[in-house]
């Protein structure tokens, strides 16, 4: 396993090579000149020769890819603009806090939609599927933004049961912490529940007619039994390709259920950083952002491993 | 003489929403240690009446519409979902047709043995790993000890069905029902995995359920044998008496067909036309249509009369030798 994962991780090398150079690419395509709008309003010969030289603009575009990759590799995304502050400093502030966001929210959903999708296949056709589905469905169709408003109106305006909003880092009171991104989580996570809830039902129909399943009963093992350890199991692999790809989503939700929130993470960063455009900010989110998903697929391919002992030599 | 270990009257499935019984009316003992082979084409009824016996049938669409099945003195149609359990893979076990998919991709050999071993023994993980070896090595698996660990697909398809019949055998059943175990074999592994089902079962006096449309399987393993027809036993009897004196008009067919080494004709014998599809099965005998015998009377339904030994028979003609015309196509044997 080790081996296998050292040899993803090389793989996984040129990917990044590429998302840098798109990353850096970005930057140069944009419009408006960083260093006209940094000259003020004189725009001085002599400042914007002395900005061009400072920020290595006059180099070839190579050199300063490679430049710019080499600072990166040492954990230097560059400052940015608006607070000044470095990059990797900003990043590593916000980034833990989303994280725990998209964690927590990916729990609930899995929670949430894996019972769900595996008692809808099970009970296919009878009420119980039924509800499950238009549950999903409701789950799909309502907005993020609106199911939060609602839910802070009801549990914390009306219920006082969890706080509306903030803050409060694991490490200081893990808790407290849990607690305030409790209803943030749920709203990010519902929408993820219903997708997941579809793909394991139709993983499960098709698993639940198979001949081993047929096997498992006439063992006499419980339902239950059959149910999760025959069937859930061999259903797995497409619920862990699609709980991958959902994941990007998840990091897209964050934006939005950050600004309801009023969460200090990630997607409040963004935001930020592209309305001010605060482009090494942004080059460095988005570097992070692909990176984490290299990072998620790797995972995926392990677990497929572990699911599915044919997947032996990848 | 002894208790029959299985005893099945009149069972009876139907399709939703068809008019028809799919099996209809299906009667048989079971002696402890005997083997009954089942024998009829596709789509006959052999596999569902296996099913209904295991209590597997797919429900809906499929329904038990009548009939019982006493087992060890107790009705199976009338247990409970648990109390089946209790006797699925335990004292009644069986084998599927497909040994390539029948075992859990997801799951080590020895687990899947072991599993079963545990739910209706309760032994240990120790006790039941050991047993799962012990069955492998009854089945006589190459290396049993490596294949404890391995997976269904490092497997061949002849050792996949060994260790599909080491998980039917684990807790000694009394009934074991076999639904065409070598028909997705070689033809040189279907007579190891015969031979070796026939050797385990004289050591445990399993009494075996045998369904194959092979009538050279029938010829080598079958005690009793049991012709169906579209759903309908035809013909029921000792294995030696139907061979040598069958009666109805569909074994004569049967056998008939069977190609021989030694005489060859230019062609191969068939039995003319098809069997009626499901949603237009006759009331009255439901191979009238494709019997050379075949006259009025057989628009009614022909009741089962046995001709003494045991042997039986549903048709109105019977004795078929006291019956003129026989069609060309049966020719052959007259």
């Amino acid at each position: 396993m080790l081996a296998f994962l050292g040899r993803r991780c090389l793989i996984a090398i040129p990917t990044i090579i590429l998302i840098s150079i798109f990353v850096f690419g970005m930057q140069k395509l944009l419009p408006g000149d960083p260093v006209l709008a940094m000259a003020g309003e004189e725009r001085d010969p002599e400042v914007i020769a002395y900005l061009r030289e400072k920020y290595r603009l006059n180099d070839p575009i190579v050199v300063q890819y490679l430049h710019w990759i080499g600072n990166a590799l040492r954990g230097d995304l560059g400052i940015s603009l608006r607070t000044n502050q470095p990059v990797t400093e900003l990043i590593g502030e916000k980034l833990p806090v989303t994280l725990q966001l998209a964690v927590m929210a990916l729990i609930i959903a899995m929670v949430i939609g894996i019972p769900a999708g595996v008692l809808s296949a099970y009970r296919k056709g009878t009420w119980v599927d039924w509800v499950a589905n238009t549950i999903a469905l409701s789950g799909l169709s309502v907005p993020n933004f609106w199911l939060g408003i609602m839910m802070i109106l009801l549990v914390s305006v009306k219920l006082g049961w969890l706080p509306a909003s903030g803050y409060q880092p694991l490490s200081e009171d893990p808790l407290q912490s849990i607690k305030t991104m409790l209803m943030p989580a749920f709203v990010l996570g519902t929408a993820i529940a219903a997708t997941l809830m579809r793909h394991t039902r139709s993983a499960m129909l098709g698993v639940l007619k198979s001949d081993y399943v047929r096997t498992a009963r006439a063992k006499g093992l419980a339902e239950g039994v059959v149910l999760v350890k025959h069937a859930l199991r061999n259903a797995l692999v497409p619920i862990v390709t699609v709980t991958t790809l959902l994941f990007g989503e998840l990091l897209a939700g964050a934006v939005l259920t950050e600004q309801i929130f009023t969460i200090p993470g990630f997607g409040k960063l963004v935001v930020d950083a592209v309305f001010n455009r605060d482009y090494a900010v942004v080059q460095g989110i988005v570097l992070c952002t692909g990176i984490a998903f290299i990072a998620m697929n790797i995972l995926a391919d392990a677990a497929y491993r572990v699911l599915n002992p044919r997947m032996t030599d990848l | 003489m002894t208790d029959p270990v299985l005893s099945v009257t009149d069972l009876s499935i139907r399709m939703q929403g068809a008019p028809t019984d799919l099996v209809d009316g299906l009667s048989f003992d079971l002696m402890p240690g005997e083997t009954l082979c089942v024998v009829g084409e596709s789509g006959c009824g052999k596999s569902l009446t296996a099913l209904a016996l295991m209590g597997l049938l797919p429900t809906p669409p499929l329904r038990l519409t009548g009939g019982s099945a006493r087992f060890a003195g107790r009705d199976l149609f009338a247990m409970s979902a648990p109390e089946r359990r209790q006797i699925r893979g335990g004292d009644m076990a069986m084998i599927f047709q497909e040994p390539m998919t029948s075992l859990n991709p997801a799951l080590r050999i020895g687990e899947q043995i072991a599993e079963s071993v545990r739910r209706h023994s309760g032994a240990s993980r120790d006790a039941a790993r050991q047993r799962a070896l012990e069955m492998l090595e009854r089945v006589r698996i190459p290396a049993p000890h490596k294949r404890l660990d391995e997976y269904p697909h490092q497997l061949s398809g002849g050792m996949r069905q060994r260790a599909m019949i080491a998980m039917a055998l684990a807790n000694d059943p009394s009934v074991l029902i076999a639904d065409e175990p070598t028909t997705a074999l070689d033809v040189t592994i279907q007579a190891q995995i015969l031979d070796l089902m026939r050797a385990l079962q004289q050591q445990s006096r399993t009494a075996l359920i045998l369904i194959t449309h092979d009538l050279g399987v029938v010829a080598e393993m079958a005690d009793k044998v049991l012709v169906m027809y579209a759903g309908r036993a035809v013909e029921a009897g000792p294995a030696a008496s139907i061979f040598r004196d069958p009666q109805h008009p569909y074994t004569i067919g049967l056998m008939s067909s069977m190609p021989s080494l030694g005489t060859r004709t230019d062609r191969l014998v068939t039995i003319p036309g098809v069997v009626p599809p499901p949603n237009a099965l006759p009331d009255g005998c439901r191979f009238a249509a494709r019997c050379p015998f075949a006259d009025a009377a057989c628009a009614a339904k022909p009741a089962f009369d046995m001709l003494g030994d045991g042997h039986g028979v549903a048709c109105w003609h019977a004795p078929i030798e006291q019956t003129r015309s026989p069609a060309p196509a049966m020719g052959a044997i007259a």
